[in-house]
């Protein structure tokens, strides 16, 4: 069993306090903890962050589950789910041209354009999805129209 | 946790493709799984339970609505907090900053914004160390809760706060270090 050095001990710290590390790993930490006051120390202060940590209300899970299942009524196919062509009426009646590319990458990493050759409805439905900053100058409310105004008509308006 | 037939736990990718079929109950269990870093993401940046919970309602829902676009090399996590950070963001703006204003004149977040229970029995210098956490920068901030709450790595917080994995790791350590000072 090799031993554990400052550097090694300090990046795992939060791990063993989160019970996350596995057996041998948590007794290497463990040990130099013990041999080591200022890795101790910080433990210690990450020990007290983490069992203060905020609990989520119970009302959350409640409220965005209501949420998601009005977002997909059952029986019709989620907007989310529809065509890029839809999305494209979207982003052009959002009007964002301006946006770059670069930062919507930068904003959602594993977000990328689908099933279109010229990026731009997909960049602007990203921004709508990331909240990305060039789509801030939009009210919300008018944002909200769009997508409400998209949804009835693209899902067979059966409600 | 969800398992599949052979009692395996579902992934969050499996969850993810399901749910882009419109599969609830996956998005059901994607909710389950990862609302309470996104409430404490929202929390941190938003400094109010209330909003704060608007905030990861709205996250989901942008969330699940762009699952197409959800490539799966970042993991649903990482994809959501950052969603969740941007949406909080927002959500400041729109307030005209009057939250981070009471919050920079109050220091650390309301206990109200707590839960009652955990309050009263984490203690006095675990609620000190927390208080004190809320006035470090942003990214100190994002780095340290990201790291001791949820358990991510450097990697992923720096998709999260917009850095490299190396500067999350300095925002840790640095967070970390002032954290430890304060204390004393
Ligand atoms: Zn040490």
């Amino acid at each position: 069993m090799t031993d554990v050095r400052c550097e090694t001990a300090r990046e795992l710290i939060p791990d063993l306090v989160g019970g996350r590390l596995g057996a041998a790993e948590a007794s290497r930490v463990a040990a130099h903890l013990e041999t080591c006051a200022d890795c101790r120390a910080e433990a210690e202060l990450v020990q007290l962050l983490y069992v203060a940590r905020p609990q989520v209300p119970e009302s959350v899970t409640g409220r965005v589950l209501a949420a998601v299942r009005a977002d997909a009524p059952h029986g019709r196919r989620p907007w989310w789910g529809l065509a890029a062509a839809a999305v494209a009426v979207l982003a052009l009646g959002i009007g964002v041209a301006s946006r770059s590319g670069r930062d919507t990458e930068t904003v959602v990493p594993g977000f990328v354009a689908q099933g279109t050759s010229t990026t731009g409805a997909w960049v602007s439905d990203n921004g709508m999805v990331a909240g990305a900053p060039a789509l801030d100058g939009l009210s919300d409310e008018a944002l909200q129209a769009l997508l409400e105004e998209l949804e009835s008509n693209g899902t067979g308006g059966s409600a | 946790m969800k398992t599949d037939a052979s009692g395996e736990a579902i992934t969050d990718a499996e969850l993810v493709r399901r749910g882009r079929e419109g599969d609830e109950i996956a998005l059901g269990e994607l909710v389950d799984r990862h609302q309470a870093a996104a409430f404490r993401v929202a929390l941190s940046l938003v400094g109010d339970g209330d909003l704060a919970q608007d905030v990861v309602q709205d996250a989901f829902l942008r969330a699940f609505r762009g699952l197409r676009g959800f490539r799966g090399d970042a993991t649903f996590r990482t994809w959501l907090l950052t969603i969740t950070a941007n949406t909080a963001r927002g959500a400041l703006r729109r307030q005209g900053r009057r939250r981070e204003a009471r919050l920079e004149a109050a220091g650390p977040v309301p206990a109200e914004d707590m839960d009652p229970h955990e309050s009263v029995a984490v203690g006095e210098a675990a609620e000190r160390a927390r208080a004190l956490l809320q006035e470090l920068p942003e990214k100190q901030r994002l780095a340290v809760q990201l790291r001791i709450d949820e358990g991510l790595s450097f990697r992923e917080i720096g998709d999260i706060i917009g850095s490299s994995e190396g500067a999350a790791r300095v925002n840790y350590f640095h967070g970390i270090h002032r954290l430890r000072e304060w204390m004393e």
